[in-house]
């Protein structure tokens, strides 16, 4: 009990108080609009204001829970651990010992930012069940998380001193050194990222709009000839409140990205990829190196064109979604890429994957397609009649699309890493070292075993979840290979081979 | 192309999984039998009745002989030293290598009907994946769970 207890700022009351409210404004809205808006004069005062009063006081209770919560928040560091106390009615502990911490995260908010203060994310390894970080220090000064790390600091260096007596550790520690960022974002790359991420998916989403007014138009009106000029003036209205709707919706997002990427670099600290940007809401990420599962280059056609791709790296720890997937590079020049990506990677080969695929695989790209389209087809030809057969239009897009997928695949194996290429929409290159592939597959169905194609993939964590690899038809006796790289035992019998042949040699 | 791995699953899987196949048979009759009372009741078209039967006497000869049949001849399993092996799938056949080094946990199970054959499931638990062995005799699947875990801790010590 002889160590100094810290508390939270005091802004935490208010930030938990915000985070309640922005988790409840859906029923709070509906309550608001439900009676807010029959304004009956009963003569009873609290009659009349009952949503009011109702809400003042979920307010005030709020506030109330918000300031308990903060007052009983402590946390202290004791025995090379970070000890948390916290609880609202039940008290409760959370000892974490220094040597189970990944990483701290810093995040900036606005109300943040006018005191001075971080949000700090404890990352453990990952294996807890919850999504979020094992622990969040809601609001700290930027002192006491610079404390933090010292503590930690403290603590590994005790521990190494205690195994490396004779080392000499002091000089190590003192280099604390601006780090020259290995990758960062320009203006006009920022620019660029901004207008055209997301872009795809509005498109589509705003292209599956119109097709469901269009297509709900249409039946419903048989006499074509006589309502065909309300038809059409009705269409022009719904296009132009699309168009405009999707200019706006894309505004929005062109922005949001903006502030959310402003700023972005990387830097590598000692074991650490310290990822940092945001303009308003400011983000500070740490990756240790040897959580990095797999590196992913990942180009969207659009950007493709323009050369520029995106890298993605697959963290182990980090729970669900964004914390698993980190984005390393939003936008890079591909050919840039190769050397920062190496300034962190230095073992990464980053060569272009040389194996192709047989062309006799080519039809299995596309003819299990088939299966859903011909009744597609059918469907829309039988119940609108003339305009359904535009729905042939779809065969070529797809055997067209499988086509472009097959030529895009590619594979090869360097040493210990092995890279794949595939595309789904957007072309992914995803390098995998051996050691982190926890399995591998092959599959095959009757036509590609009579045809000698199968297909290979390998499963790598990603956060808690899984991130799957996977060339299709490709040649039998390469995916056999390949799966034989994997196989230990087959490995070890090589091993064995040169290992009696040296004895042989020299015997 | 690779050898098949050594070891089939036990033949009572094959018995409980064609036991699925008639419990979900005597839901697609019972299905049709409604879809006909409904039709006879409503004047539906004949082909409604066609359909009906055919996939009444279809449904069984395909999910409670012939899949199940096929699904079987496929399950192949094989635990070596440092990696197990699996085989399994009905169209597409999959073959699955999970190296020792790699395995976190290995689970058995058992249900209520499995039980009753003395059987259980083995699920192999990667740090991303998970894999399992339906249908083993209990006693085996218990062997294999132990010797499983005995190798997966033997291959991380040696890494």
């Amino acid at each position: 009990m002889s160590e100094k207890r810290y508390k939270l700022h005091w802004i935490t009351a208010i930030l938990s108080v915000l985070k309640s409210v922005k988790d409840m404004i859906v029923p709070i809205l509906i309550l608001f609009f439900a009676n807010g808006l029959n304004s009956v004069n009963t003569g009873k005062w609290y009659f009349d204001h009952l949503n009011f009063i109702i809400f003042g006081f979920l307010f005030l209770s709020l506030l109330i829970t918000g300031i308990i919560k903060w007052k009983r928040y402590e946390y202290w560091f004791e025995d090379d651990e970070l000890r948390i106390e916290y609880g609202l009615f039940v008290k409760k502990k959370r000892y974490i010992p220094f040597d189970r911490i990944h990483s701290l995260d810093y995040t900036e908010g606005v109300l943040h930012r006018v005191f001075k203060l971080v949000k700090v994310s404890v990352e453990t390894a990952g294996g807890s069940t919850s999504p979020k970080a094992e622990a969040e220090l809601t609001a700290i000064t930027k002192e006491a998380a610079d404390q933090i790390e010292i503590e930690m600091a403290d603590a590994k260096r005790k521990k190494s001193l205690v195994n490396i007596d004779e080392e000499d550790v002091e000089g190590e520690i003192e280099k604390v050194t601006e780090l020259k960022p290995v990758f960062a974002m320009g203006g006009k790359d920022l620019l660029i990222l901004a207008t055209t991420s997301g872009g795809i998916g509005l498109i589509l989403s705003g292209v599956l709009i119109f097709l469901t007014q269009f297509s709900e138009l249409l039946p419903l009106d048989r006499i074509f000839e006589e309502v065909s000029g309300f038809i059409k003036y009705g269409l022009l209205i719904v296009v132009a409140v699309l168009v405009l709707a999707f200019l706006i919706v894309w505004g929005i997002s062109v922005v949001m990205t903006f502030f959310s990427y402003y700023g972005f670099s990387v830097v590598v600290d000692k074991e650490d990829i310290v990822i940092t940007r945001g303009l308003i809401e400011k983000k500070r990420a740490t990756v240790p190196l040897n959580r990095v599962q797999s590196i992913r280059i990942v180009e969207n056609p659009f950007r493709q064109l323009f050369g520029y791709a995106n890298v993605v790296i697959d963290n182990a720890g980090g729970g669900l979604g964004d914390g698993a997937r980190i984005n390393l590079f939003p936008l890079v020049k591909k050919k840039n890429l190769e050397g920062s990506l190496l300034k962190i990677f230095p073992d990464l080969i980053v060569e272009e994957p040389g194996k192709k695929l047989p062309s006799r695989g080519k039809r299995y790209y596309y003819r299990i397609d088939f299966l859903w389209m011909i009744p597609v087809i059918v469907a829309l030809t039988y119940f609108f009649y003339p305009f359904g057969l535009f729905s042939l239009i779809i065969v070529p897009v797809v055997v067209l699309w499988g086509l472009w997928q097959q030529r895009s695949a590619a594979y090869d194996l360097f040493g210990n890493q092995l890279t794949m290429r595939f595309r789904g929409f957007s072309l992914q290159t995803a390098y995998l070292m051996k050691k982190r592939i926890q399995s591998m597959s092959i599959k095959q169905n009757y036509f590609h075993r009579k045809k000698g194609v199968a297909t290979i993939s390998a499963s790598v964590k990603s956060g808690m979840g899984v991130f799957t690899a996977e060339v299709s038809h490709m040649e039998e006796a390469e995916a056999d290979r390949i799966l034989g790289w994997f196989e230990p035992s087959v490995e070890n019998q090589v091993q064995n081979d040169l290992l009696s042949e040296e004895e042989i040699g020299k015997a | 192309m690779r050898e098949q791995p050594a070891n089939r699953i036990s033949e009572k899987g094959l018995r409980v999984w064609r036991l699925y196949g008639i419990m979900q048979a005597i839901l697609v009759l019972l299905l049709a039998v409604g879809v006909g009372i409904l039709a006879y009741k409503y004047e539906g078209p004949w082909w409604v009745y066609a359909v009906a039967i055919g996939i009444v006497i279809i449904y069984p000869y395909l999910f409670v002989y012939l899949f199940p049949k096929i699904k079987w001849m496929r399950w192949r399993y094989e635990v070596r030293e440092s990696e197990i092996e699996l085989q399994h799938g009905l169209f597409i056949v999959k073959r699955t290598l999970i190296p020792m080094v790699r395995v976190q946990h290995v689970d058995t199970s058992q249900g209520p009907i499995l039980r009753k054959y003395n059987l259980a499931v083995i699920t192999i638990s990667t740090a991303a994946t998970n894999h399992q062995i339906p249908a083993l005799v209990t006693e085996e699947a218990d062997e294999l769970r132990s010797r499983i875990s005995v190798l997966a801790r033997v291959a991380e010590d040696d890494v």
